[in-house]
C-alpha cells in the first residue's frame, strides 16, 4: 500500500506542489493583507512556471491513485499549455485589476487553484477525478467572474455563470451516475472494458449524452453556449482572457480523454453528438458574431466557433484528429492571449473601452498595435500562412481522412463567414477615420502581444517540431 | 552547361526568395526613399528574371524540383517546382513586375510613403512566385491567400480614399473567401490523390476523375479560381479594385493576380478537365463572363473601369477556352494569357499616364490627346488594336485560335451555332469598346477644361509601354520565332503526350475564323458609329440591363443582410436573461434524451409494475404536501413569507411520511432541520427588499408577467412531478436481494456497535463522509457570518415592521405607557414559556445524543435540537436580553466540534488502525444505566458541537442585523457590541 502511495504522490507531485503553493500564498495574503497582492501575484506566476517546468521536464508516465490520475504525454502537453496560459493571464491581469481597484490577494490564489483544477481534469482517469477537477476549476472561475464586486455587470456575470454552471454540473453528475449504474465503474479504463463487453443500453446512451452535455457547457459549445457572451462581456477583462484560454484547454483535454478512453467502444454514438455540437458551434460562432459591436462579446462568439473547429478534430476519432485538437488548442491559446492583451490595452485617459468602433483608424494612431492585431485577426480567421490557418488545416485534414467530408466542408464554409467579422475589425482599424489613439501599452501586455504575434507569424517555420510533439501527445490514446 | 545550372536549386530559391527579401528591405527604408526603394525593387525583379532565364534550359525536358523538409508529420514538404507552364508565368510575374516598378517610380507622388508601396509590391511578387512555383497543393493554397492579402494592402494603399477602402475590402472578402474554398478543394484533391505533392496529384488523373468526391472537389477548387480570376458571378470586385494606384492595376489586375485563377485551372487541367461537369461549369462561367464583361466595358466612362471590364471579358475568354477541355483550347488559352498580359498591362499604364497628365480618367472629358502626347497615343492605339484583335498584332493570333476552337468545338452537338455566334458577338463588343477607348481619348478636338495641361510623360515612365507594345507587334508578326518555343515548352509541360499540332502562323488562308474576325471588326466599327452618342451620354456609366444583377449591389446586400440577420437572430434566439437560458438548456437536454431514447423505443416499458391501492390517510397527507408545495411555488415571487410557510408545510408532510413509513429517526432529524431552516429563512427574509408597489406596470407588461409566472409554475410542477415519479418508481421497486442496504442492516451492530443503522452509518461506516460534511457545514456558518459581518440592510427594509410601528404609535398615544410596552406585553407569555423551556430542550438534546447509537437520535439531531433552544431564547427575549445573560461563543463550538471529530479519527492511528476506525463497548453508568460507549460517540460529540456552533453562528449573525440602525438616526439604545466580540 505504502510504496504505491509513494509512487502516486511522486507522479502527482506538480499538482501537490501547486496545491500547497496556493495554500501558502493564501496564508501570506491573509496575514499581510491587500498590499501583498503584487508579491502573491509574482509568487503565483513563479509557482505556475515551476509547475510547468516540473511537468514538462521532470515527470514520467504512469497512473496513480489506483488509476484515478493518469500522466502521459497528452496530459503533459495540455498541462504545460494550461499552466502557461494561466501564468500569462496573471501577468497580463495585475495592472488591470490594480487600476480597477479590485487587486485582492484572492485573485492570484484563485487562479492558481483553478489551474490546479485544470491539471486534475487533464489527468483524470476516473469520473470522480473528472468531477473533482472540473468543480475546483469552475468554482474558482465563478468567483473570479464576480471578482469586481463593485461592478454590476461583473457580479451578474458571476451569478449567471454559477447558476448555469451548477445546472451543467448537475447534468454531468447525472450522466456519471447513469454510466456508473450501467457499467458498475467510474474508472475510464473499466468503463471502456464494460462497454466493450456488453451490449449498448439506453441508460448508457443517456449517461453519455448527459456527460457530454456537461463537458460541452465547459467548452461553451452550442447549445450550451448561452452563458458565454454575457459572462465574457460582464467579467473583468483579465478574467475573460483567463476563461477563454487555459480552462478551455483543460476542458477540451478532458473531453478528449473521456471520449477516447472511457467511451471508445461506443464511438459511433459520441461521434454523432460531437459532430452535431461541432456544426452547431461553428455555425453559431460565425453568424452570431457578425452583429456584435462589443469586442469581448465578439471574442465570446469567436471562441464558440473555435471550439466547434476543435471538435471537428475530435469527431475524426483518430490519432490525426487528436493531434489536430492538441495543435488547435495550442494555437488558439496563443491567439486568444494575444487578442486579450490587445483588448486590455484598449485604454484611453477616460478608461477602458470595449467597443469595436473605438478601434477606428488605429493603424494611423498606434500602427504597431494595429499591425499585430491585424495579424491576430487574420490568424483567427484562418488565413494562411498564419498559425490559425494551420490549426484549421490539421483538424480539417483529420476530418477528411476520416471521411467526414460534409463536416469539413461545413467547417470551411463557416470559417468563410467567420472571416467576415474578423476582417471587419481589420477594416475598422485600417480604413476608418481615426478617433484618437490609445494610451501606450504596458510592458507585460506588450510582451504577450508581441510573443503572440511572433508565434502566429513564425509558426510556419517551426510548425514541424511542434507537430511532432503534438503527434507524440496524440499517440497516448492509440 | 555552366556551373550555375548544375545547381538549379539556388536559382529556384533566388526566384522566390529575392522578392521576399526585397520586401523586407524595402519596408525598412525611410519613408521618403523613393529612388532607393524603386532601385531595390528593380534589382530584385531583375535577379528573379535572370535566374528564370538561366534556368530555362533545365526545364525544357521536365520540371525542376527542390525540396526542403518542412512538416514531415503532415507529409508536407516545401517543394519548389518549375516547369514550362510555371516558367512562363514566372517570367510574366517578374518581367512585368520589373516594368511596373520602373513605371511606379514616376507614377507615385513623392509625398506618398513609397517604400511601403514597394514593400507590398515585392511581397505580392513573392506570393505570386510562390503560387506559380508551388510543388505541393498546400503551399499553393497558402501563397494564394498571401496574394489576396497583399493585393488588399495594395488596393487600400491610398487608404484615405473611401473608394479605395471599399474596393480593398470587397476584393479581400471575395478572394479570401474563395481562397478558403480552394483550401477545402485542395484538401479533397489531396485526399483523393493520396498526396499533396503536385507531381503525384498530376499523375493521378483517372483516379481523381473517377472519385465520387470529384464534383464537390471540383466545385471548391473552381470557387477559388473563379473568385480570383473575376469570373461571373464573382466578377464585381475587379472594377471596384480600380481605386488602387494604377501600377497596381496594371500589375495585379491585368497581368498577374487575376491570372492566378487561370493558372490554377491550367495547372490542374490534366487531372480535372475533360469531364462533363468541368465543361458545364467552366464553359458556362467563361462564356457568361466573356459576354457580360465585354458588354459592360462598352458603357464605362472611367478609363480604368473600361479596362477592368475588358479584363474580365478576356479572362472569361480564357476560361471558356479551358472549359472546352480540348488540347487546342488549352494552347489558345495559354497563348491568350500571355498576349493579354502584354497588351493590357501597357494599356493600364497608358491610362495611368493619361490620368497623371490630365488629372482625369473620364472618357467624356478627354478628347484629342494625340496632339498633346503623340507617342503615348500611338502606343496606346497599337495596344488597343491588339485588344480588339486587329491582324498583325498578338491579340489577333490568339483570338483567331479562339474563334477556330469555337467553330470546331466537337462537343457542342446541339449548340453548334450558339458558340460561334456568341464568340463573334463578344469580339464585336471588344472592337466597339477598343474603338471607343481610342477615339474618345486621342481623337476629336483638344479637350478644354482639363484639371492639368497634358504633355508627354518622362521617357522612363513611357519605356515599359514601349517595350510591351513592341512585344505585341513582334509576336503578332513573327510568332513562331519569338514566343513559339516558350509556348511549346509550356504546353508540353501540361499536356505531355497529348500536345496537339498547332500553327502560330499569321496567315491561315481564308477560313471561317478569319471571316468571323472581319465581321467583328466591321460590326464593332459600325456599332460604334451608330451608338456613339447614346453611349457617351448615358448618365449611369453602365448598361441598364444589368442593374438588377449588379454584383456590387448584391454583395452589399448580402453583407448588410447577413449583419441584419445576425442581429435579428441574436434578438430572437439569444437572450441575456438567465431564466430562458436555463429553460433552453433543459429543453435541449430533454430533446437529446428523447432522441437518444428513440432507437430503444421498443425496449421501453417492458418491465411494468403493479400498483397496490394506497392508504387513504397517506393519500390525503401527500395531497396536502403537494398543495403546500404548489402554493409555495406560486407565491415564491411575490409573497416570500407565504412561500416559506408553505414550504414548511410541505416539509412537514414529508416528516410525517417518514413516520408513516417507519423511519422515526429520519422524521426527527427532518423535523428539527425544518424548524431551524424555516426560522433562519424568516429571519433572513426580513432584510430582503420589499415588493415595490409604486412601480407602475403597463397592462401589456402585466399580461406578460402573468404569463411568465404561469409558465414558471408549470415548470415547477413539471419538475416536482418528475422527481416525485422517480422517487415513486425507486421506492416501489422490489428491493435488490444483494443491495447495499442489506449489508448495513446486517453488519451495523456487529461492526459498528449500534442498532440505529442510520447513526452507525453516519459516525462509523461513513464517518469520513460525515467529517467532510460537517466541515462544509462549519464553512457555511463561517461564510454567512463573514458575509453578514459588514452587511448593512437596504434602506427600504430599515424601518421597523408595520406591527411594531402600530404598537409604538399606540404606546405614544397613551401617556401612561412607554414606547415598547405593548411589545413587552404581547411577548410576555411566550417569553416566560420559552425561557422555562430552555433547560428542558437542553436535556432533550442530551437525551437525543445519548440514545442515538441504538435508537433514533444522534449527534446531528441533538445539535439541531440544542440550537433550537438558543433560537427560542433569541426570538422570545431579543438579542440584547439574551446576550446580556448568555455568551454562546459559536465559533469555539465550531472549532471544538471539528477538532474533536478529527482527533477521534486520528486516535485510531495510535492503535495502528487506519483513520476513523472505531471501537465500542457498553458502560454501566450510575443513574443512566447501560450506555453504549463506542469511540464513535466522541466523533458524534464533534458532530454535535459543530452543528450547534454553525447554526447559532448564523442565528447570531442574522439577529445582529436588527441592532443595526441607519447611521444618521440617533441611537435609541447604547450601540450594540460588534459582532466579532459576541461570537
Amino acid at each position: 500500500m505504502l510504496p504505491d502511495l509513494r509512487s502516486s504522490i511522486a507522479l502527482a507531485s506538480p499538482e501537490l506542489f501547486l496545491a500547497i503553493a496556493a495554500m501558502v500564498l493564501l496564508m501570506i495574503g491573509v496575514s499581510v493583507g491587500r498590499k501583498a497582492t503584487l508579491l502573491v501575484t509574482s509568487l503565483a506566476i513563479v509557482a505556475l512556471a515551476v509547475a510547468a517546468v516540473w511537468v514538462a521536464g521532470f515527470s514520467h508516465d504512469g497512473a496513480a491513485f489506483g488509476g484515478m490520475f493518469v500522466m502521459d504525454s497528452f496530459a503533459r502537453f495540455a498541462k504545460v499549455l494550461a499552466l502557461a496560459g494561466s501564468a500569462a493571464t496573471l501577468l497580463m491581469g495585475y495592472n488591470f485589476i490594480r487600476a480597477a481597484r479590485f487587486d485582492t490577494i484572492e485573485f492570484p490564489v484563485l487562479i492558481v487553484l483553478c489551474t490546479l483544477g485544470m491539471m486534475v481534469m487533464i489527468s483524470a482517469g476516473d469520473m470522480l477525478a473528472l468531477y473533482m477537477g472540473l468543480e475546483l476549476q469552475s468554482l474558482a472561475i465563478y468567483v473570479l467572474a464576480a471578482s469586481n464586486r463593485d461592478s454590476l455587470r461583473s457580479t451578474e456575470a458571476g451569478l449567471k455563470y454559477f447558476v448555469l454552471g451548477a445546472l451543467s454540473s448537475g447534468m454531468l453528475l447525472y450522466g456519471i451516475s447513469l454510466v456508473y449504474g450501467y457499467t458498475g465503474n467510474t474508472s475510464f479504463a473499466a468503463i471502456a472494458q464494460a462497454l466493450a463487453a456488453d451490449q449498448r443500453q439506453l441508460g448508457l446512451v443517456f449517461g453519455l449524452v448527459f456527460v457530454l452535455a456537461g463537458l460541452a457547457f465547459k467548452i461553451s459549445a452550442v447549445p450550451f453556449h448561452m452563458w458565454t457572451p454575457d459572462v465574457y462581456e460582464g467579467a473583468p477583462t483579465p478574467v475573460t482572457a483567463f476563461m477563454a484560454a487555459a480552462p478551455k484547454m483543460a476542458a477540451i483535454a478532458l473531453t478528449v480523454r473521456v471520449t477516447m478512453d472511457a467511451f471508445e467502444p461506443i464511438a459511433a454514438d459520441w461521434r454523432q453528438i460531437v459532430i452535431f455540437i461541432s456544426i452547431a458551434s461553428m455555425a453559431l460562432g460565425s453568424f452570431a458574431a457578425i452583429g456584435q459591436r462589443n469586442i469581448k462579446r465578439l471574442m465570446a462568439y469567436s471562441s464558440i466557433g473555435h471550439m466547434g473547429f476543435v471538435l471537428v478534430g475530435l469527431a475524426a476519432n483518430s490519432q490525426e484528429g487528436v493531434r489536430g485538437v492538441a495543435l488547435y488548442m495550442l494555437i488558439y491559446l496563443v491567439m486568444t492571449l494575444g487578442t486579450f492583451a490587445f483588448i486590455m490595452s484598449m485604454r484611453r485617459t477616460t478608461g477602458h473601452v470595449e467597443n469595436t468602433d473605438e478601434l477606428s483608424g488605429l493603424a494611423s494612431t498606434n500602427p504597431v498595435m494595429a499591425t499585430v492585431m491585424t495579424l491576430l485577426m487574420f490568424s483567427l480567421a484562418g488565413i494562411p500562412p498564419l498559425a490559425g490557418f494551420w490549426a484549421k488545416w490539421y483538424v480539417f485534414l483529420a476530418a477528411i481522412n476520416a471521411q467526414l467530408y460534409t463536416l469539413a466542408v461545413i467547417g470551411v464554409l463557416t470559417s468563410v463567414v467567420g472571416a467576415y467579422y474578423y476582417l471587419r475589425v481589420i477594416k475598422i482599424m485600417w480604413f476608418d477615420e481615426p478617433v484618437g489613439g490609445f494610451l501606450p501599452m504596458s510592458g507585460e501586455l506588450r510582451a504577450v502581444l508581441g510573443f503572440s504575434g511572433a508565434f502566429i507569424l513564425l509558426y510556419i517555420v517551426f510548425g514541424g517540431p511542434i507537430g511532432r510533439v503534438a503527434s507524440a501527445a496524440a499517440a497516448s490514446f492509440f | 552547361m555552366t556551373d550555375t545550372l548544375a545547381r538549379p536549386d539556388l536559382l529556384l530559391l533566388s526566384m522566390i526568395l529575392a522578392p521576399w527579401v526585397g520586401a523586407v528591405l524595402a519596408g525598412l527604408l525611410p519613408r521618403y526613399a523613393r529612388n532607393g526603394a524603386a532601385a531595390l525593387s528593380w534589382v530584385v525583379a531583375l535577379v528573379g528574371l535572370v535566374s528564370a532565364i538561366l534556368l530555362y534550359p533545365n526545364i525544357t525536358d521536365g520540371p525542376v524540383r527542390h525540396e526542403i523538409r518542412w512538416m514531415p508529420s503532415l507529409g508536407i514538404d516545401f517543394v519548389l517546382r518549375l516547369d514550362g507552364l510555371s516558367w512562363l508565368f514566372s517570367v510574366l510575374v517578374l518581367g512585368i513586375g520589373a516594368l511596373v516598378v520602373l513605371y511606379a517610380r514616376y507614377y507615385m507622388s513623392p509625398k506618398d510613403p513609397v517604400p511601403r508601396f514597394f514593400a507590398y509590391l515585392l511581397a505580392f511578387m513573392g506570393a505570386m512566385q510562390g503560387v506559380v512555383m508551388a510543388g505541393n497543393l498546400v503551399q499553393l493554397a497558402i501563397f494564394w491567400e498571401l496574394t489576396s492579402l497583399f493585393s488588399f494592402l495594395l488596393i487600400g494603399y491610398w487608404y484615405n480614399n473611401q473608394l479605395a477602402r471599399d474596393g480593398a475590402r470587397m476584393a479581400l472578402t471575395v478572394t479570401a473567401a474563395g481562397g478558403l474554398c480552394l483550401l477545402i478543394g485542395v484538401l479533397l484533391l489531396g485526399h483523393i490523390a493520396g498526396s499533396y505533392d503536385l507531381d503525384v496529384v498530376l499523375g493521378a488523373g483517372d483516379q481523381i476523375k473517377r472519385s465520387p468526391l470529384y464534383l464537390p472537389m471540383l466545385v471548391f477548387v473552381l470557387l477559388g479560381a473563379f473568385t480570383k480570376s473575376a469570373q461571373f458571378p464573382f466578377h464585381f470586385w475587379l472594377p471596384r479594385a480600380m481605386a488602387a494606384p494604377t501600377p497596381v492595376s496594371a500589375y495585379l489586375h491585368s497581368a498577374t493576380m487575376v491570372k492566378a485563377g487561370i493558372f490554377l485551372m491550367m495547372r490542374l487541367w490534366p487531372v480535372l478537365a475533360g469531364t462533363e461537369e468541368w465543361y458545364a461549369i467552366v464553359g458556362t462561367a467563361g462564356i457568361l463572363t466573356l459576354l457580360i464583361g465585354a458588354y459592360a466595358a462598352i458603357f464605362q466612362h472611367d478609363l480604368k473601369g473600361l479596362l477592368a471590364y475588358s479584363t474580365i471579358s478576356h479572362l472569361g475568354l480564357i476560361t471558356l477556352l479551358l472549359g472546352l477541355g480540348t488540347p487546342l483550347g488549352f494552347v489558345a488559352a495559354l497563348f491568350h494569357t500571355l498576349n493579354h498580359a502584354t497588351f493590357k498591362a501597357s494599356l493600364f499604364m497608358a491610362a495611368g499616364i493619361i490620368d497623371h497628365e490630365t488629372g482625369t480618367r473620364d472618357l467624356r472629358r478627354l478628347s484629342g490627346l494625340r496632339k498633346a502626347m503623340p507617342i503615348t497615343a500611338t502606343l496606346a492605339i497599337v495596344a488597343a488594336a491588339a485588344m480588339a484583335g486587329v491582324p498583325l498584332l498578338n491579340g489577333f493570333l490568339s483570338k483567331e485560335m479562339f474563334l477556330a476552337e469555337a467553330v470546331s468545338n466537337p462537343r457542342d452537338y446541339d449548340r453548334n451555332l450558339l458558340l460561334p455566334v456568341l464568340a463573334t458577338l463578344a469580339s464585336t463588343f471588344a472592337v466597339l469598346y477598343s474603338l471607343r477607348f481610342i477615339h474618345q481619348t486621342f481623337f476629336g478636338p483638344p479637350a478644354q477644361d482639363l484639371p492639368s495641361t497634358p504633355h508627354e510623360p518622362p521617357h522612363w515612365m513611357r519605356f515599359p509601354i514601349e517595350l510591351l507594345v513592341l512585344i505585341c507587334v513582334v509576336v503578332g508578326i513573327i510568332p513562331g520565332l519569338t514566343i513559339g518555343p516558350f509556348l511549346a515548352t509550356g504546353v508540353q509541360s501540361v499536356l505531355g503526350e497529348a500536345t496537339p499540332y498547332y500553327s502560330l502562323a499569321v496567315w491561315h488562308g481564308f477560313n471561317l475564323p478569319l471571316l468571323m474576325s472581319l465581321v467583328a471588326l466591321a460590326g464593332g466599327t459600325v456599332l460604334y458609329v451608330l451608338f456613339r452618342r447614346p453611349i457617351n451620354t448615358n448618365p449611369h456609366g453602365g448598361p441598364r440591363l444589368f442593374r438588377p444583377f449588379d454584383g456590387v449591389r448584391i454583395f452589399d446586400g448580402v453583407m448588410n443582410g447577413l449583419t441584419a440577420a445576425s442581429e435579428r437572430g441574436a434578438s430572437v434566439f439569444g437572450t441575456n436573461r438567465l431564466q430562458p437560458q436555463l429553460r433552453n438548456i433543459i429543453l435541449v437536454m430533454l430533446l437529446a434524451a428523447v432522441l437518444a431514447a428513440l432507437p430503444f423505443w421498443s425496449g421501453l416499458g417492458a418491465n411494468g409494475f403493479t400498483l397496490t391501492p394506497p392508504d387513504p390517510g397517506f393519500v390525503v397527507l401527500w395531497l396536502l404536501g403537494i398543495g403546500c408545495a404548489l402554493i409555495a411555488a406560486w407565491q415564491a415571487k411575490y409573497h416570500r413569507l407565504a412561500a416559506v410557510v408553505m414550504l414548511g408545510g410541505a416539509g412537514l408532510a414529508s416528516c410525517i411520511s417518514f413516520v408513516w413509513l417507519s423511519a422515526p429517526d429520519l422524521a426527527t432529524t427532518q423535523l428539527l432541520v425544518e424548524v431551524v431552516t424555516t426560522v433562519l429563512l424568516l429571519l433572513g427574509l426580513r432584510w430582503l427588499p420589499k415588493r415595490q408597489d409604486a412601480i407602475h406596470i403597463p397592462p401589456s407588461e402585466q399580461r406578460r408577467a402573468k404569463a411568465r409566472r404561469v409558465s414558471d409554475l408549470l415548470v415547477a410542477i413539471a419538475f416536482g412531478a418528475f422527481t416525485a415519479a422517480i422517487a415513486f418508481r425507486v421506492m416501489t421497486m422490489p428491493a435488490a436481494p444483494d443491495g447495499i442496504g442489506r449489508f448495513f442492516l446486517e453488519h451495523a451492530y456487529e461492526q459498528g456497535g449500534g442498532r440505529n443503522v442510520v447513526n452507525v452509518l453516519l459516525v462509523d461506516f461513513r464517518a469520513l463522509d460525515t467529517l467532510g460534511e460537517i466541515s462544509v457545514l462549519g464553512l457555511v456558518g463561517l461564510t454567512v457570518f463573514a458575509l453578514l459581518l459588514r452587511f448593512r440592510p437596504g434602506a427600504d427594509s430599515l424601518s421597523a415592521p408595520e406591527q411594531q410601528r402600530v404598537q409604538r404609535a399606540s404606546d405614544e398615544r397613551h401617556e401612561t405607557r412607554q414606547p415598547g410596552d405593548t411589545l413587552q406585553d404581547t411577548m410576555l407569555v411566550p417569553r416566560v414559556v420559552m425561557q422555562w423551556l430552555f433547560p428542558v430542550i437542553v436535556l432533550f438534546a442530551v437525551h437525543l445524543f445519548l440514545r442515538g447509537h441504538d435508537e433514533p437520535g444522534g449527534g446531528f439531531a441533538a445539535g439541531i435540537a440544542m440550537s433550537i433552544a438558543f433560537i427560542l431564547q433569541y426570538m422570545a427575549s431579543g438579542t440584547r436580553w439574551v446576550e446580556d445573560r448568555l455568551r454562546i461563543r459559536p465559533l469555539k463550538w465550531v472549532a471544538l466540534g471539528l477538532g474533536i471529530a478529527t482527533l477521534t479519527g486520528m486516535g485510531s492511528w495510535i492503535f495502528g488502525y487506519p483513520f476513523l476506525t472505531s471501537w465500542f463497548r457498553y458502560a454501566e453508568l450510575p443513574v443512566l444505566g447501560r450506555v453504549p460507549l463506542p469511540s464513535a460517540i466522541l466523533f458524534d460529540i464533534g458532530v454535535f458541537g459543530l452543528v450547534v456552533g454553525s447554526t447559532v453562528l448564523v442565528l447570531i449573525a442574522l439577529a445582529h442585523q436588527s441592532l443595526r440602525k441607519p447611521r444618521d438616526r440617533a441611537p435609541a439604545h447604547p450601540p450594540a457590541p460588534p459582532l466579532e466580540e459576541v461570537v
